[in-house]
């Protein structure tokens, strides 16, 4: 069960109606133009009729009127159509983009406890696939718009003609209703299957791709490939039902024109004899029934699309849904901040602590550095001190001399003037390197940038880079070592100059070369700041003012260096075992 | 060129029956679309305008033939059709990862992405030839309908209309590349907004860290905003296009109205054949349209044949293993350590060991990946390793406590340390006679590190197996019967216990932690 909501269908609706709301003109441009288009194909036939009825009963004087009234109403008809077609597809891009940013805000600036448990995969793919497939289906839903007011205005035409003619509308109905009752209960079950084999094919063919070293290390390839084979043949399967299941909804449909037009062609047979309606009323009837066989089909076909559109959208605004919390004024810093925490407590699962009751003080401008085995709580404890998310339990405060402030309670934009943090991940974001240290403070003029990047070590490979600052990295661009990458998220915290830093690195990529070069710019950031830093390699605790040894969420050991080792507990094991060389 | 061709062949030769059944029912479809004007045309004029009982029977039942034979036809190519594409696809798929998988040079310079982007999309565009097929023939065959029904009721009307919707039509589609451009455009800035917005998601925790929300969030609203121009001017761009196709129509259709209807009031063709003549009319648009959207599906195919075809064709040899710089002469049951500072000498040698394949020569890749969704899936590498053996793999690694419910990503939803542990495990349970491990435990904490390391030389001494490490870690290092140290890619490089190397300076500077 995911954590973010999902609007309902009168939340939806609400959420699509402001968006248009915001866009009037473009409203009534769709709205206006769709009329016309509707009114322009049903009046084309219309007219045709008129034309055989003159022919039939030879009145050749009303051609000269009748054919240009053709040619305008066609080409008016076909304008509007385009038009039509646009202004929808206009307003729909117009609303996409509002909603698509309302929701990336939204995702943004959720609270970090209920990100935690919503998964950032669940976010991630409103904020993308959902997105997409709202807005890859805003054509269709324009053709949708268009076939629907279509459809109602010739049901009118043909009953304008004869009510008799129009029998032809109530004889369809249950065809297409059987097909749509056979077809959709099953139809979205089945696409959603599809989509969840094509989701699980994509997976294992892009783990066999970046696992390549893998298997050709272990000489795997044939497993491998029979993995990648069942995957395939599954998604396979499930897709040539999904073949089958349309099947029926497209017979129907046939099956529909056909009575529809058997019914126009007796009924007119009937009234023709009777003397009530002309041939030519037949014969526009006939036609417009024809021209009506795309949008019927149109409708009927995408009735399942307009669906998962529909699912999509309630799923982004879903986002957008979660009330946002408001935060007192704080003020920023004026001088260095101590740290204080009382009965901390945290919990991913609401039963086990991660974090059992942590007491600490840290003086303003010393050090901290927090070690123990995996799984002890240090990442946990750091991030709950950073305000990357909200302890369970206990509070946590920063104090600058003058103010009190506690972490929980402070606007994320406003704590990031107190403390910033570098987290066991690391992001190089894609675009050039300047936009990426740029995202950390905006307005830092070149001279800072190349400062921060000195001050990390960095600056050497930068200049050696083809195009400096402006070289592309991320995602397909110039790759950047484990250590580079760490060396990058340093520099940001240069840029922002934080009077508290936590640090919580992972070297363990970077090798332990890699490491040391680390060590050493990390070390430049902690002078003149009060900072925590989990200490993955014993050697950067010792150069901290204080080590904390953390086990099962508490707080065993405490004090510098060389107290610890006289205390013969934990950290003096530790440290005998990291160097006993 | 030609490999690509040869592809497409290849996939009408294999699909050969199913093709031409579907190629058939199609224009058998397509032909009886056709005749639904002609039928209404006859209809109305033989039975509706003063014709008898019979003449109505036969004119309804004759309709419900025609959609009879339409629907099953129909039915039937889509299904047949879109069957044989997916299976071909699906073969495509397999083959061509089966080629990426068995030789490291298939696809090489190309990303993981990339890769990617070939084996889904590019294998169903190249087996989308079928619909191609279907599409151009079902189209001429529709074309052939309307022009003998038409030259039927009027040579120079029928001649006409055939001889001017094409041509129209090619004027349209004139335009279709200036479309494609900013239909082009409009995929490429959504698809950028929406990477951007999963890149944001996924290092949210990193952007809070730097306190980059609010710039974040500036950012994409940038990137929506020029997908959203995009996005507007390929709306434009395609009514533009919309409406030239439809005024062309139009056109074709009131002119043709305008002619056949002064022929019926001079008395040259019937009320029926001139509703015929102007139902034909609007539909001669149609199978045209098919011809043209078959083409295009083919140049799509070709294209997608061209990313293809190089995945399946023979790869190139590669040079052959170079092995410079430094000798070492491996024992059996030995355990030798490599010492570097210098990261690009430690990936020379780990690469250079690679190069040396053989079943009983395994280089664990230094970024430990897991392949697979379970801790199970991830163990097993194809070896058929007894239970007993994997479940001591796992403790000798520390990889026992590791809880693993589902794997993501390669492991990624894994902590490092997690991470390092289950690949030195499936290392390990693999049970080579050579292991080649490259910093194994840099994000283990001490005391396990301690451990592990005790542990490894035990489980690879119990059949006399040789491992080598190439690390700085002292823990691993004291295992080692004999360590190799490079000092740094020029220097000579010097051999010893790690005790005896220890009283170097250098050597205590590179393992000195």
């Amino acid at each position: 069960m995911s954590a973010l909501p999902v609007a309902t269908g009168r939340q939806t609706w609400t959420g699509l109606r402001r968006a248009a709301a915001g866009h009037r003109p473009a409203v009534a441009a769709a709205v206006a133009w769709t009329l016309l288009a509707s009114v322009g194909i049903v009046t084309l036939p219309l007219l045709l009729g008129r034309l055989v009825d003159a022919v039939r009963l030879d009145r050749s004087s009303s051609l000269p009127v009748l054919l240009p009234l053709i040619g305008v109403v066609g080409v008016l008809g076909a304008l509007a159509t385009a038009l039509a077609q646009r202004a929808t597809a206009r307003l729909g891009t117009l609303i996409a983009a509002d909603i698509r940013e309302q929701a990336l805000t939204g995702a943004l600036g959720l609270e970090p406890a209920l990100l935690e448990s919503a998964g950032s995969g669940d976010i991630t793919s409103r904020v993308t696939d959902d997105v997409e497939n709202f807005v890859e289906a805003i054509p269709l839903i324009a053709q949708v718009s268009t076939a629907l007011t279509t459809v109602l205005v010739a049901v009118t035409a043909v009953a304008g003609l004869d009510r008799r003619l129009a029998i032809a509308f109530v004889v369809v109905a249950p065809f297409y209703w059987f097909g749509l009752s056979r077809y959709l209960p099953r139809a979205g079950p089945l696409y959603a299957q599809e989509r969840r084999t094509a989701a699980e094919r994509g997976q294992v063919l892009l783990e066999s791709l970046q696992g390549r070293p893998t298997v050709t290390a272990y000489g795997m390839a044939a497993l491998q490939a029979r993995r990648v084979e069942q995957a395939s043949a599954h998604s396979l399967d499930v897709r040539e039902r999904t073949i089958g299941v349309s099947l029926w909804l497209t017979k129907s449909m046939n099956a529909a024109e056909a009575a529809g037009l058997c019914s126009i062609l007796l009924t007119g047979y009937w009234l023709v004899r009777g003397d009530l309606v002309t041939v030519g009323a037949v014969t526009a009837a006939a036609l417009l029934f024809h021209r009506l066989f795309d949008p019927l089909g149109t409708l009927l076909s995408s009735f399942d699309h307009v669906q998962r559109a529909g699912a999509a959208l309630a799923r982004i605004i879903g986002v957008a849904l979660v009330p946002t919390r408001t935060y007192p004024d704080r003020p920023a810093p004026r001088g260095a901040v101590s740290v204080r925490l009382r009965g901390v407590r945290h919990s991913y699962d609401g039963e086990h602590d991660v974090v059992d009751g942590v007491d600490l003080d840290i003086p303003a401008g010393a050090s901290l550095a927090v070690v123990g085995t995996s799984g002890a709580g240090k990442s946990t404890l750091a991030a709950v001190l950073a305000g990357l998310f909200p302890a369970t339990a206990g509070t946590v405060s920063l104090n600058d001399g003058v103010a009190d402030i506690p972490v929980d309670g402070t606007a994320p934009a406003r704590l990031r003037d107190w403390a910033a943090a570098v987290s066991q991940e690391t992001h190089v974001f894609s675009g050039t390197l300047r936009e990426d240290l740029l995202f950390a403070h905006p307005t830092a003029n070149e001279a800072k940038l190349g400062d921060a990047l000195e001050q990390v070590g960095a600056h050497t490979w930068v200049r050696g880079l083809p195009d400096g600052l402006d070289t592309l990295v991320g995602a397909g661009g110039h790759p950047l070592t484990a250590v580079q990458t760490q060396q990058l998220a340093l520099a940001r915290l240069v840029l922002l100059d934080p009077p508290l830093l936590v640090m919580d690195e992972a070297t363990a990529e970077a090798g332990s070369a890699g490491a040391r070069d680390l060590e050493r710019a990390a070390l430049t950031l902690l002078a003149g700041r009060t900072a925590v830093v989990v200490a993955h390699r014993l050697s950067q605790a010792r150069v901290c003012d204080r080590i904390a040894v953390m086990e099962h969420g508490r707080i065993e050991e405490l004090g510098t260096h060389e107290e610890l080792l006289e205390l013969e507990g934990r950290y003096a094991r530790l440290w005998t075992s990291w160097s006993n060389s | 060129m030609r490999s690509e061709r040869a592809l497409l062949l290849g996939v009408a030769r294999r699909r050969a029956r199913p093709l031409a059944l579907g190629c058939s029912a199609s224009m058998v479809h397509q032909a009886c679309e056709a005749l639904v004007p002609l039928a209404i045309g006859l209809a109305v004029d033989h039975a509706v305008d003063g014709g008898g009982h019979g003449a109505l029977i036969v004119a309804v039942s004759a309709v419900l033939a025609l959609f009879v034979v339409l629907a099953a036809c129909g039915g039937f190519q889509y299904w047949i059709l879109s069957v044989t594409l997916q299976r071909e696809a699906h073969e495509l798929r397999v083959r061509a990862a089966n080629r990426i998988l068995a030789d490291p040079a298939a696809g090489r310079g190309r990303t993981a992405g990339e890769l990617m982007a070939v084996l889904t999309s590019d294998t169903a565009a190249v087996a989308a030839i079928i619909q191609a097929a279907a599409l151009i023939g079902s189209g001429f065959t529709g074309l052939a309908v309307t022009v003998v029904v038409l030259v039927r009721i009027d040579l120079g009307l029928g001649l006409g209309l055939v001889l001017a919707v094409p041509l129209l039509m090619a004027g349209i589609d004139r335009i279709g590349p200036w479309l494609e451009r900013k239909v082009a455009a409009q995929q490429q800035t959504g698809g950028l907004a929406a990477a951007f917005a999963a890149e944001l998601v996924t290092a949210l925790r990193p952007i809070r860290g730097f306190g980059g929300i609010g710039e974040a969030a500036r950012r994409y609203r940038g990137v929506s905003r020029r997908s959203r121009d995009a996005a507007l001017d390929a709306a434009t761009a395609s009514a533009v296009v919309a409406a030239a196709g439809l005024v062309a129509t139009v056109l074709v259709v009131i002119a043709t109205a305008a002619v056949a209807g002064q022929m019926a009031l001079s008395g040259r063709i019937t009320v029926g054949e001139l509703i015929t003549v102007v139902a034909m009319a609007s539909f001669v648009a149609d199978p045209v349209q098919r011809v043209a959207s078959g083409v295009q599906k083919v140049a799509v195919s070709r294209a997608g044949a061209a990313r293809v075809v190089p995945l399946l064709s023979a790869s190139v040899i590669t040079s052959g293993p170079r092995v410079t710089g430094w000798e070492a002469e491996l024992h059996p049951g030995e355990m030798l350590g490599v010492v570097t500072t210098d990261p690009a000498v430690a990936q020379r040698v780990t690469d250079e060991l690679a190069q040396l394949t053989s079943p009983q020569f395994l280089v664990e890749p230094a970024a430990a990946y897991l392949l697979g969704g379970t801790r199970e899936a991830a163990l097993d590498t194809g070896r058929d390793t007894a239970p007993e053996w994997t479940e001591r793999a796992l403790r000798t690694a520390a990889a026992d406590t590791v809880e693993t419910t589902a794997l993501q990503g390669g492991g990624t939803n894994l902590s490092g340390g997690q991470r390092q542990r289950l690949a030195l495990a499936r290392a390990l349970a693999a049970d080579p006679a050579v292991l080649v491990l490259r910093d194994p435990l840099t994000a283990v904490d001490a005391v396990t590190e301690d451990t592990i390391a005790r542990q490894l030389r035990l489980l690879r001494d119990q059949d006399r197996h040789t491992t080598v490490v190439v690390t700085t870690s002292p823990p691993l290092l004291m295992t080692c019967d004999r360590v190799v140290f490079v000092p740094s890619a020029t220097r000579e490089t010097v051999t010893g216990p790690h005790r005896v190397l220890m009283e170097r300076p250098d050597y205590r500077e590179a393992v000195l932690r």
